[in-house]
């Protein structure tokens, strides 16, 4: 395993796999630092970008992107007050009181500081159980696969915040969307509408990205030509310099604080499609559970920007283990990086890690680079990241748009693709205004066919559908599905209950 | 019926007609099972989910009902106004671009669209915004066209109408 990652190390120190991992970071510390345009929406763009490229260089773009923009978001969330991204949410509730107090190079040294030790803590994780977890998986038959992505499924559809029907009716549509056009165990064409477009079935990556893109771009656009909030900033001309040593101290003399809000990343990250803005969240309510002084909480405190940079960057491991040993994108950007591998004939899975060993442990290599790449773009770039925000999103938003073209056209250089691009860009906005959650959705969509597959490889195994119960494997996958259901119904419950005490209250 | 009601049903009709249309595809002699078996499981489990969200919406539209009318009045004019002209506008624009690749080609039609869209957003005022509206186009067809054709070897349409 050492000897692999060594390797690995090396092998990504070589230019024609650093620079694109150097650009993929830089990019991404740029997109998290953007308010309004998300690490997905950042990986979206650079995914064209991979296509000519071998796949070690494109997944080193990404990952590069991934980590990049987990840090990035910080930036604003300390010195503007607004968070780059949903993952650095908490981040600004201490991160940007400590700038305004004067101290603004103490907030976001510490927030990149917990970042990058939150993030190597995790890729200690990500190469530990990797391959453990893929062997395991590899015992796996139809049976048990069934039940995993069933588990998945229903596990995102059921900790999203949206309510729980939405959820699950929003997974039932993705999975819809992969019954149009072939059967693909058989290749016989089904529900094609008449349309031709259709026969060959839809590709997840223009769904994908007309979701997510649409989604977040039109969401902005709608707040967009009304009054301005003014900015609260901290003074641009205000030093940013700190005692590294002092700082990182301060990190490590709270050790626990440190390993508990990357375990928290790791759990997060691990179960498919919740992604940072939860782990970043819950990891800085832990931190104030177990703080001793939980009142300085909002007022500036070390200890939240600690909790909420480490979960943040650790979640990235997280997702990488899933993706990895399953082939079960643990969020939206994985999702992304699944096409990537797709796009290069590289299956994902249990089988990857074994088939793909040099690949594999090069992107374990590109995740651990790319933390001290981010470093060292934020110790000499900080301060221009400022200046980038200030990009106008009318510049950008069309800009964005046109690489997303590009992207679904050059799947299969046909213009199909540009127009699912558009049809399910308007799906996906409609998604947002009718309250239905994305992640199920995509997941729904990436899950649909490898369901499919597996349901029929094992009714043609053997035609008892016993045993999906029976066989322990599956049969505990199925029990746990429908245990998460049935924790997100008394969920759903309790918090009616709760909101319906506290009215009460207030008479 | 709040929007809840309204996408239930929509989702529910939508399932109820793919699921008559899966009735008429043939069972393959190869396989136990024919190609509608599973989208048929998946529809029925679509329309049982949507017809679950029209009921559940029905009877908090019930509970809505016995609310007091001024924390209802509260929250609607809490919220926040959003410019949809704006974002139909956009939609029609990247469409047009959609229809346009084709037949003008992706260097003609990257401009023309990066210059609406630049000018839809933030309407360019006086001479040097629409300046910078057409450089923005100009630069954006440019490098991206000579980043995929020239170095990543992606080919981007050509227009059937200009050949360029």
């Amino acid at each position: 395993m050492f000897e692999l990652l060594g390797a690995g190390i090396v092998n990504v120190l070589q230019f024609k796999y650093l620079i694109p991992l150097f650009v993929g970071t830089l990019i991404g510390v740029v997109g998290g630092a953007l308010p309004g345009i998300t690490i997905t929406m950042t990986i979206i763009v650079v995914l064209p970008f991979t296509f000519g490229l071998e796949p070690l260089q494109g997944l080193s773009a990404m990952i590069g992107v991934y980590v990049g923009g987990e840090t990035g978001g910080l930036i604003t969330s300390c010195l503007l007050g607004i968070p780059g991204k949903p993952s650095a949410v908490a981040t600004t509730f201490d991160g940007f009181p400590m700038a305004k107090k004067g101290e603004p190079g103490r907030a976001l040294w510490l927030g990149i500081w917990a970042s990058i030790f939150g993030g190597l803590l995790g890729a200690v994780f990500l190469v530990a159980t990797t391959g453990p977890l893929a062997r395991i998986a590899l015992q796996f038959g139809p049976w048990e696969f069934f039940s995993l992505f069933v588990l998945a499924l229903s596990m995102v559809a059921g900790l999203v915040e949206a309510s729980l029907a939405k959820g699950l009716v929003a997974g039932a549509l993705g999975m819809i969307v992969t019954i149009l056009g072939n059967d693909p165990v058989m290749g016989q064409k089904r529900l094609t509408l008449g349309i031709p477009m259709l026969e060959g079935g839809i590709d997840f990556l223009p769904v994908l990205i007309g979701v997510f893109a649409f989604a977040q771009i039109m969401s902005e656009v709608e707040r967009m030509g009304g009054a301005h909030k003014a900015i609260d900033a901290v003074q641009r001309g205000v030093s940013l310099a700190v005692s590294h040593l002092k700082i990182i101290l301060e990190i490590v003399s709270r050790p626990l604080l440190l390993l508990w809000s990357t375990f928290i990343g790791l759990a997060i990250g691990v179960l498919p499609a919740i992604g940072g803005s939860a782990a970043n969240m819950l990891a800085y309510d832990q931190a104030k559970k177990f703080s001793r002084h939980p009142e300085k909480f909002g007022t500036g405190t070390p200890e939240g920007i600690i909790a909420s940079e480490a979960s943040n960057n650790a979640n990235v491991a997280g997702s990488l283990v899933t993706i990895m040993a399953f082939g079960i994108p643990g969020d939206a950007v994985t999702a992304v990086m699944l096409g990537a591998l797709t796009i290069h004939g590289i299956q994902s899975g249990p089988l990857f890690i074994v088939q793909n060993a040099t690949l594999a442990y090069g992107m374990f290599a590109a995740y651990i680079v790319a933390h001290a790449l981010v470093l060292a773009i934020l110790l000499v770039g900080v301060r221009w990241m400022l200046r980038i925000v200030e990009i106008p999103k009318a510049t950008l938003f069309p800009v964005v748009l046109v690489l997303c073209t590009i992207g679904a056209y050059a799947l299969s250089n046909t213009m199909s693709n540009v127009y699912v691009l558009l049809v399910f860009g308007l799906f996906g906005y409609a998604m947002v205004k009718f309250g239905f959650p994305l992640a199920p959705f995509i997941l729904g969509v990436i899950l649909g066919d490898q369901i499919e597959i597996n349901l029929i490889r094992a009714i043609m195994t053997d035609a008892n559908p016993w045993l999906f119960l029976t066989r322990p494997i599956s049969g505990s996958l199925l029990v746990l599905s429908v245990a998460s259901l049935a924790f997100a119904i008394w969920q759903h419950y309790r918090q009616r209950a709760r909101v319906a005490t506290e009215v009460e209250a207030d008479f | 019926m709040s929007r809840d009601g309204i996408a239930g049903l929509a989702v529910l009709a939508a399932s109820l007609v793919l699921f008559v249309l899966t009735l008429d595809l043939q069972d393959s002699p190869m396989v136990p099972v024919g190609p509608g078996f599973y989208p048929r499981i998946v529809l029925g489990l679509t329309a049982l989910l949507s017809l679950g969200l029209v009921i559940s919406d029905c009877l908090a539209q019930r509970q809505r009902r016995s609310e007091p009318p001024v924390a209802v009045a509260t929250a609607v004019a809490a919220k926040e106004r959003l410019n949809y002209p704006l974002v139909a506008i956009s939609f029609g624009v990247f469409a047009l671009y959609c229809i346009a690749l084709p037949g003008l080609g992706f260097r003609i039609a990257t401009f023309a669209y990066v210059v609406a869209s630049n000018a839809v957003l933030a309407p360019p005022r006086g001479l040097k915004g629409w300046a910078g509206s057409v450089t923005l186009g100009l630069l954006t067809a440019f490098i991206t066209w000579l980043v995929f054709e020239r170095y990543l070897s992606v080919l981007l349409p050509r227009g059937r109408w200009t050949q360029f």
